[in-house]
C-alpha cells in the first residue's frame, strides 16, 4: 500500500470532514438538517482546532 | 285459569326479572373472565414481542459492530449503511496509509489496551487495516500518530453506529 503523508492541517481537515459528515447523517433524519448540522460540525471541528493550537503554541518553545 | 303457572302475572314479573338479573350477571362473570383470559394472552405476547424485539436489536447491534453499516442495511436504512461503511472504510484506510498504530490484544498498558478496544470497535475492518499495513507502524513522524488517531476514531465511531442501529431497532428516536 503506498503511504499517504499529510500535513497536520491536511489531516486535521481530512478529520474533521469525515467525522462531520458521519455525525450529520447519524444525528439527523433530513438531508437540509444533515448538512447544516454537518457544516456546523466541520467549522466547529476546524475552529476549535486551531484554537487550540494557538493556545498551545507558547509551550512550544 | 293459571295451571300452566300456578303464579299470578305480578309475582311472574317478578321471578322473570330474577331469572334476566341472573342470566345477566352469569352474562357478565363469563365476560369479565374472557376480558381477564384476553388481557392475560396479551400481556404474554407483548412479553415475548419485546423479548423478540430487544433479541432482534442486540443481534442487529452485533451485525454493525461486524460489518460497519451493516446493522442500518437490515433496517432498510440505506443511506445511513452506506454513509457508515464508506466513513469507517476511508478512516481505515486513512490510518493504514499513515502508518497507524494498530493495538493488539493483550496490551503492556492502559494505554495499549484502550487503544485496542478503540480499535477493534471496527469489527472485521481491523483485519482490514492489519492486513493493509503489512510493513507495520511508524509513529516517529505526525502522519504516523494521525494514523493512529483515525483507526481508533474509526472504531469508537462504529461502535457509536451500531449503538445507534441498535436504538433504531428498538424502535427508539434515532
Amino acid at each position: 500500500m503506498v503511504p499517504l503523508h499529510f500535513s497536520h492541517f491536511q489531516s486535521l481537515l481530512l478529520f474533521a470532514l469525515v467525522i462531520s459528515l458521519a455525525f450529520g447523517t447519524l444525528g439527523r433524519r433530513k438531508p437540509v438538517e444533515r448538512v447544516k448540522y454537518a457544516a456546523w460540525s466541520f467549522a466547529m471541528f476546524v475552529l476549535v482546532g486551531i484554537a487550540l493550537g494557538w493556545l498551545m503554541y507558547p509551550f512550544s518553545k | 285459569m293459571f295451571e300452566e303457572n300456578s303464579q299470578p302475572p305480578a309475582a311472574r314479573d317478578v321471578s322473570a326479572e330474577r331469572d334476566e338479573q341472573k342470566t345477566a350477571g352469569a352474562a357478565d362473570s363469563v365476560t369479565s373472565s374472557l376480558e381477564a383470559v384476553e388481557t392475560a394472552d396479551k400481556s404474554a405476547e407483548t412479553n415475548g414481542g419485546e423479548v423478540s424485539s430487544a433479541a432482534r436489536a442486540v443481534a442487529v447491534a452485533l451485525a454493525g459492530w461486524l460489518l460497519p453499516g451493516l446493522g442500518h442495511a437490515l433496517l432498510k436504512m440505506w443511506g445511513r449503511a452506506l454513509a457508515i461503511f464508506l466513513t469507517i472504510g476511508f478512516l481505515v484506510y486513512l490510518g493504514a496509509g499513515m502508518r497507524g498504530n494498530v493495538f493488539e490484544p493483550g496490551g503492556e498498558d492502559a494505554f495499549a489496551r484502550l487503544g485496542y478496544i478503540a480499535d477493534a470497535g471496527a469489527g472485521s475492518f481491523y483485519f482490514v487495516a492489519r492486513a493493509m499495513e503489512y510493513e507495520g507502524p511508524d509513529v516517529s513522524h505526525a502522519d504516523g500518530d494521525y494514523g493512529t488517531r483515525f483507526l481508533a476514531t474509526a472504531g469508537v465511531l462504529n461502535l457509536l453506529a451500531a449503538l445507534h442501529a441498535y436504538e433504531a431497532a428498538r424502535g427508539r428516536k434515532a
